[in-house]
């Protein structure tokens, strides 16, 4: 029983999903779970018959597996590098974004992170990694890169939320035990808002870098091998930018399908929606100006294997693919959101789909074409995912979706006091900035 | 029943202080990891300076998360007040 103070709450709406569970959350979890148990029974497939019941052939080792852990990886820049630098910039507009952000980049990468497992075939491998670990292996700087990231996003996440978690317990929302141990002891005095507040600002300065290094490390697994197409210097800052791109528009769906579903229009504004695209559309550029610096390199280099690969991308087997991924990536969301009629939040809802599937492209386009063309002479191969990975790539998606329901029915999905502390405090924080801004009034110089 | 409070209260405390406790064990455990691979990939003269640089740097930012989850929980809970009577906002005792 929640008391009449707490419903009077003007943010009380921020709560509703966890006090009142309807029906409708039940039935998709249930419905997500059964996805789950399928995608289960397809994983069991390959544990008893291995890696043989994947499309992975010689000389295409890396499939469906690789390219997921890359794009999830991705992803997971939308939230805490984001999240980051809107409030170090102290950008007001930050508030109700930053607990979405912060959620999602913990849950891709968690998700990210256990794909090389699948990869692996027989999962008890990956204690070898751990016992017999050479560090001479980007692979293994994958592996702390990633821990290190996750580690760091998970604390990045829950700090922020402690506050919301001690109203959440005084008012006696169940299970009040979670409540009250994730509290930490929050009673919202003054000196423990300084303590949390100077953990936050240590934590925002620490988590950009790692997480710009933890996307180049990643690209390193490919660039710092001779293979054709991946041997490139620019691959780090162009998986970086990559996954901001995806990153922000993961955010921005994920963004549209709250504020319709726990309506919350008077929280997620057009503005934000419209600032987010955008640095979006900037993005999109940058992407381009990356890519076309990438394949231009290449093509004036003229070396035969690079170039065989090149030409295998823009005309080879995989050609829709490639030129699906400059559609989705590049010709969809510029026009989109170049054009003011356009840039609604359908507009925006359309561009970033088409930027999530132009995404996972690249990342297909990246990793299997390459591997098509090796250095050594082997007969022609074409990758065809079989039924096990399209089934775990679907189990990916699924986990996504069933942690960020289960965290929207336990926490507030929008930082109750962040909003709050912006009403109170925000206006005049951001005048007084504002004025600070200004340049000096030159004395008036008499007559 | 207050003192029913009293001893929920004391095994939540509890199990907040083993998870902390937990979290300095995983970033000792990583610690102890990252320092073998080292130790192995000089011994072997197997690796490049980068892979060390790299890795070595991990281990301090472990450190330091934990160390800033130390210092919250210990921060947050030397100034407490009684969440039960004491509503945001009001001046502490």
């Amino acid at each position: 029983m929640i008391p009449d103070k707490f419903k009077n709450d003007p943010d009380y709406i921020l709560y509703q999903p966890i006090i009142e569970k309807g029906r409708g959350a039940y039935f998709l979890g249930a419905a997500l779970l059964a996805v789950l148990l399928w995608v289960i029974y397809m994983y069991s497939t390959q544990l008893r018959h291995g890696l043989g019941v994947t499309g992975l052939n010689r000389p295409i080792s890396w499939g469906f597996y690789i390219v997921n852990f890359v794009f999830f990886i991705g992803i997971s820049h939308a939230g805490t590098l984001i999240s980051a630098i809107l409030r170090l910039s102290k950008a007001e507009w930050r508030r109700p974004i930053t607990r979405i952000a912060e959620i999602t980049t913990a849950i891709v990468l968690a998700i990210g992170g256990l794909h090389p497992i699948l990869d692996l075939g027989r999962p008890d491998r990956m204690l070898n990694l751990i016992m017999y670990g050479r560090l001479q292996s980007p692979l293994l700087w994958d592996v702390t890169a990633i821990t290190c990231y996750f580690t760091a996003s998970t604390v990045y996440l829950f700090l922020p939320m402690i506050p919301d978690i001690g109203k959440l317990r005084d008012m006696g929302v169940s299970p009040h035990w979670l409540y009250a141990f994730l509290s930490w002891g929050w009673t919202g005095t003054e000196r423990q808002k300084v303590i949390l507040e100077r953990a936050m600002n240590i934590l925002m300065v620490m988590v950009i870098p790692i997480a710009i290094s933890v996307h180049t490390v990643i690209s390193f697994i490919f660039s710092m091998t001779l293979q054709p197409g991946w041997h490139s210097t620019i691959f780090g800052p162009y998986f970086v930018v990559g996954a901001i791109f995806s990153g922000i528009a993961a955010l921005l769906l994920i963004m549209i399908i709250f504020r319709k579903a726990f309506h919350l229009e008077g929280y997620l504004k057009e503005i934000h929606f419209q600032y987010l695209g955008t640095l979006l559309l900037i993005m999109s550029l940058l992407w381009f100006y990356f890519t076309f610096a990438e394949y231009l390199t290449g093509i004036y280099g003229s070396q035969p294997q690079e170039m065989e690969t090149i030409h295998y991308k823009f005309s080879g087997d995989y050609w829709p693919l490639f030129w699906g991924m400059a559609l989705c990536n590049f010709v969809i969301p510029v026009v989109i959101l170049s054009y003011r009629k356009f840039k609604t939040i359908t507009g925006i809802f359309i561009a970033s789909t088409a930027v999530i599937v132009g995404m996972w492209l690249e990342r297909l386009n990246i990793v299997v074409p390459s591997l098509a063309n090796p250095r050594l002479p082997t007969p022609p191969q074409v990758y065809i995912p079989s039924l096990v990975e399209w089934a775990l790539f679907l189990g990916g998606l699924t986990v996504f979706a069933l942690a960020i329901l289960l965290f929207s029915k336990f926490f507030p999905i929008i930082s109750v006091w962040e909003i709050q502390e912006g009403r109170k405090e925000g206006l005049a924080a951001m005048n007084k900035r504002v004025a600070g801004y200004q340049p000096d009034i030159p004395p008036q110089v008499e007559d | 029943m207050v003192s029913n409070h009293k001893a929920t209260e004391r095994h939540i405390f509890v199990m907040q202080v083993v998870s902390l406790a937990l979290i300095w064990l995983f970033v000792s455990a990583v610690t102890w990891w990252i320092s073998t691979l080292i130790v192995v990939s000089i011994k072997l003269h197997d690796a490049p300076d980068a892979s060390v640089g790299i890795s070595i740097i991990v281990i301090p930012i472990f450190i330091a998360l934990a160390g800033v989850l130390t210092y919250v929980f210990v921060g947050l809970q030397r100034n407490q007040v009684d969440h039960t009577t004491h509503r945001e906002g009001e001046p502490e005792q």
